[in-house]
């Protein structure tokens, strides 16, 4: 999704706050989703504290993570 | 499904949009609720009591809270939220797209569900103050399209919103639409209107209302989006009620004089630059019959609030992208309707119970009585209200 047009308020006289707030929302946000996905995950499965993935799981994961931290600092580059 | 949109043109999120969906929704209650709250008791306590003078207006509260961590704070987390709010339902409208232009069309074509029509005039100028300005941070504005039949923008509105209230606008997020339609059918049990008009309908989620509660009536719904409009014909049409959906401008309207009974906005007006409000005004006193009815839900006046709650709604103006927002709060609704030509002694301002907080059982009860429903001293002063103001032509 794009991004919305005009200018972005910057309520900090320091910007890199700013930029530190959406971080954090982005990254409490990811934190929620995915507690809501392991609750969903270990109701049907039960403990996963033994569990080997799968190496195609391994990969997805990885590119996964690396999209995560991507869109987390992405705000730098707003 | 958004939680709220359930209806045919529902998108389908993934468990994880749906559920940064609610993230969004629980930050944007935290800091609408709680955060608010703190803030207004800081302001009092620590803020107000060193200031030179008592501030004014909200203007000068704004100047004598901006530096206040909190307040900083406050803002950034209702930017960042708002943001989110667009950003949570994206990806499903835009991965559904094709779907949802496809399901409405069958809709529209569905006679047995209900036959509203939607009209479109992709030859009508879309002002500036919609298609230059991304109101409420939503990407894309509320008017911009991407081929026959594009209706993002009104499923963006609608799962957004759905996010953005999280249940205080309704189940159907109609309650602005439901409570008003009440309160005028039990106050004015005589007004019996046949041709009612919604002005800047967007979605039409608060047009249907007008159709449930005087089914007699032909009700039309106004945009210039062209997008949101498809999306509130094929929405009428999946829940069953026939509306109409015109392309058309408030500011310059497309019937001849004395053709509605009832005229209707709901958090329309604030969003227009004040030419164009005065215009949509007259127009409205052009096209309403005599002993019709102008109606409008909006936001309070300034000069009704306090300094420091007109600053509080007036926060919108300054962080989210509502430029018109303050200007059109600091006029005078009397005022307004006046100058547009409007009898003065017709002139009312109120405030309606919302149905969806209160139940009707307990709105009924109250608009019956002699119950304040808006000061301190009434049965419902706790909880949801909608101002509304209105003049009888």
């Amino acid at each position: 999704m794009s991004e919305s047009r005009g200018n972005k308020p910057q309520v900090f006289d320091d910007p890199a706050i700013d930029a530190l707030v959406k971080m954090l929302l982005e990254l409490a946000s990811e934190t929620w989703v995915t507690r809501a996905r392991l609750a969903a995950l270990e109701a049907k499965v039960g403990s996963v504290e033994d569990l080997v993935l799968p190496p195609e799981t391994e990969a997805r994961l990885s590119a996964d993570r690396d999209a995560f931290v991507k869109r987390l600092f992405g705000v730098l580059e707003r | 499904m958004t939680r709220l949109v359930t209806h045919d043109l529902a998108v389908r999120p993934t468990r994880d949009e749906l559920a940064a969906q609610d993230f969004t929704s629980s930050l944007r209650g935290h800091v609408l609720n709680h955060m608010a709250a703190t803030m207004k008791t800081r302001y009092e306590t620590s803020i107000a009591p060193k200031l030179a003078e008592a501030p004014a207006d909200g203007r000068a509260v704004h100047a004598a809270i901006r530096p206040d961590t909190y307040f900083r704070f406050y803002s950034a987390l209702r930017t960042g939220a708002q943001e989110m709010v667009w950003s949570s339902v994206g990806a499903a409208v835009e991965r559904d797209a094709g779907k949802l232009a496809d399901t409405a069309r069958a809709l529209a074509a569905d006679s047995a569900r209900a036959q509203g029509t939607l009209r479109l005039d992709p030859a009508l100028p879309v002002p500036r103050s919609v298609s230059a300005i991304d109101v409420h941070h939503m990407p894309g504005s509320y008017s911009a399209e991407s081929g026959d039949g594009d209706l993002t923008a009104g499923a963006i509105y609608e799962n957004g919103l759905s996010v953005f209230s999280f249940g205080l606008m309704g189940k159907n997020l109609d309650d602005i639409g439901e409570s008003s339609a009440f309160w005028l059918r039990h106050t004015h049990p005589e007004f019996a209107p046949k041709a009612i008009l919604d002005l800047g309908c967007s979605v039409g989620h608060q047009t249907l209302p007008w159709k449930r509660a005087y089914p007699d009536a032909e009700v039309t719904g106004i945009d210039v989006a062209a997008p949101c409009l498809r999306y509130a014909h094929g929405r009428a049409q999946s829940q069953g009620v026939t509306a109409h959906f015109v392309q058309a401008d408030a500011t310059a309207l497309p019937w001849p004089d004395a053709s509605f009974d009832l005229v209707y906005s709901s958090m329309f007006l604030h969003e227009l630059p004040l030419k164009d409000i005065k215009q949509v005004f007259a127009e409205a006193r052009r096209v309403l019959k005599p002993g019709g009815l102008m109606l409008h839900y909006e936001l309070p006046p300034n000069n009704a609030l306090s300094a420091y709650d007109g600053f509080y709604l007036d926060w919108d103006c300054w962080y989210n992208n509502e430029p018109f927002y303050k200007t059109y709060r600091d006029q005078d609704p009397a005022t307004l309707c006046a100058e547009a030509g409007f009898a003065s002694d017709g002139f009312f301002q109120t405030v309606v119970p919302s149905l969806a907080w209160y139940g009707a059982d307990a709105v009924a009860a109250a608009l019956a009585g002699s119950a304040q429903v808006g000061g301190n001293t009434g049965r419902l002063a706790d909880g949801v209200q909608w101002f509304v103001y209105g003049n009888w032509a």
